[in-house]
């Protein structure tokens, strides 16, 4: 058994470790709380140029030709270069939040490529750490961390796809990244974001039924419109994953310093109790220790008075 | 005399910006200004970077520094969908010129054409920041 001093500055390490645990915590708590508002912010606007797509996409003429318009379907599935954008976090501690994103990643790159063509586009430190040691070619110099994601950062990160789309570097673009289904579950979710599914959708549901739309006029031409709404709506959703991501790790954070603190109140309990009982026990050896000193006092009293009473 | 108004929503990735009924909107296109008043044809516009103006149910001016974007008309009912939006008065004007000089910087050296579009773009933003934030007076 551990001695007295050994337990007290163990109790001392535990509580020094439980206040950075509950500072983090209290930092999670603050960020996630700025970023849900980020996120309750774009959602509108999201969903109205979501809308809009769809309603431009009805109304796009059949023959045209654009970049967005572009689908891989000549191409078997599994030979297309997909390009992913995988959004990790900087610094661990937050649980398995991390691993389940490098993990979804992992599983769809091995399950749906045939050809090593795939390109790896990863924010957040861990994640270009986990795919570097683990043999993943990822870009080089696509450098992004995910903290405080804003505009700025999701407009680099749009422009980058778009090019690498554009020139027909990739033809399939997946964004793998978390999101928080309430406030104690995240999920991970891997999202085709190019070729825009609704164009698609729209123009195959709707180039063969020959009903009465409502005209729309584009100016300066259905070209321009889409190649300004299809870039706004790839940002859009670049920005609302970053963002996304960013709260599921500062839950994940909040809920892992949440163990931590319950753990290290547990142990200082138990420690506690180990350090009373052992103080207990030194006290109880020392009154022994005096008491039997005394009883021995006393009795080599007694038999000294005896042995004058014998003399006498 | 009783204005003609329609319904009108202003969005942008930091969210609603204007929703109600509106007079006339003002839009910055590709080779112009584009006015639309209540009851206008069906169409739908490509906007870019630069001043949009909103005359209100009553005819109150508000002018609105926009990024690119798109605007819908249907059934005198007008979506706008801006990547950024900012009232003139908000702007940050330092921010603004600093924006400018990394974006001049970053366009005179010799980088990719993504590079040299990214920053073009930076610096049609800044531009049209200080431009229209100038017209107030704000220094």
């Amino acid at each position: 058994m551990a001695n007295i001093k050994e337990i007290r500055d163990r109790i001392g390490s535990v509580r020094d470790t439980m206040k950075i645990t509950n500072a983090m915590y209290m930092i999670s708590s603050n960020k996630l709380r700025k970023a849900k508002k980020q996120l309750a912010e774009t959602e509108s606007y999201f969903y109205s140029l979501q809308n809009m797509i769809a309603r431009v996409a009805r109304h796009l003429p059949a023959e045209m030709e654009n970049d967005f318009l572009r689908t891989p379907d000549d191409i078997p599935y599994p030979a297309r270069a997909k390009g992913y954008l995988v959004l990790t976090s900087d610094k661990g501690l937050a649980g398995s939040f991390n691993h389940n994103v490098v993990k979804a990643a992992e599983e769809h790159i091995k399950n749906n490529n045939t050809l090593p063509n795939y390109r790896l586009y990863v924010v957040g430190e861990y994640g270009r750490h986990y795919f570097a040691r683990n043999g993943y070619r990822i870009e080089e110099n696509f450098r992004y961390t995910a903290q405080n994601p804003n505009l700025d950062r999701s407009r680099d990160i749009t422009s980058i796809l778009l090019e690498d789309y554009r020139n027909m570097v990739i033809d399939e673009v997946y964004i793998v990244y978390t999101t928080m289904k309430n406030s104690i579950s995240s999920e991970v979710q891997i999202k085709k974001i190019l070729p825009v599914d609704i164009i698609e959708e729209t123009r195959t549901k709707y180039s063969t039924i020959d009903v009465y739309n409502e005209e729309f006029f584009f100016d300066p031409s259905p070209e321009a419109v889409l190649d300004n709404i299809v870039p706004n709506f790839i940002n859009g959703f670049i920005y609302g994953a970053l963002v996304e991501t960013f709260s599921s790790e500062q839950n994940a954070r909040m809920m892992a310093m949440d163990n931590a603190n319950k753990n290290a109140t547990e142990m200082i309990a138990e420690l506690q109790k180990q350090y009373n009982r052992q103080r207990q026990a030194a006290i109880t050896q020392e009154i022994t220790e005096v008491a039997s000193g005394a009883k021995a006092l006393k009795r080599a009293k007694e038999a000294k008075l005896k042995k004058q009473r014998l003399e006498a | 005399m009783e204005r003609k108004t329609f319904r009108l929503q202003v969005m942008s990735i930091n969210g609603t910006f204007f929703e109600g009924r509106a007079s006339e909107i003002i839009l910055p296109c590709i080779d112009g200004q584009y006015a639309i008043l209540a009851d206008h044809e069906e169409l739908i516009l490509a906007i870019y970077t630069g001043k949009m103006v909103i005359r209100d149910a009553i005819g109150d001016k508000i002018d609105v520094i926009v990024g690119n974007g798109s605007a819908q008309i249907a059934n005198n009912r007008v979506i706008v969908l801006v990547d950024t939006c900012e009232r003139p008065e908000d702007i940050d004007r330092n921010r603004a010129q600093r924006a400018l000089e990394r974006a001049e910087e970053e366009m005179r050296q010799n980088k990719s054409i993504r590079e040299y579009y990214q920053a073009q773009a930076a610096m049609a933003r800044a531009l049209s920041r200080l431009k229209n934030s100038s017209d107030y007076g704000i220094d």
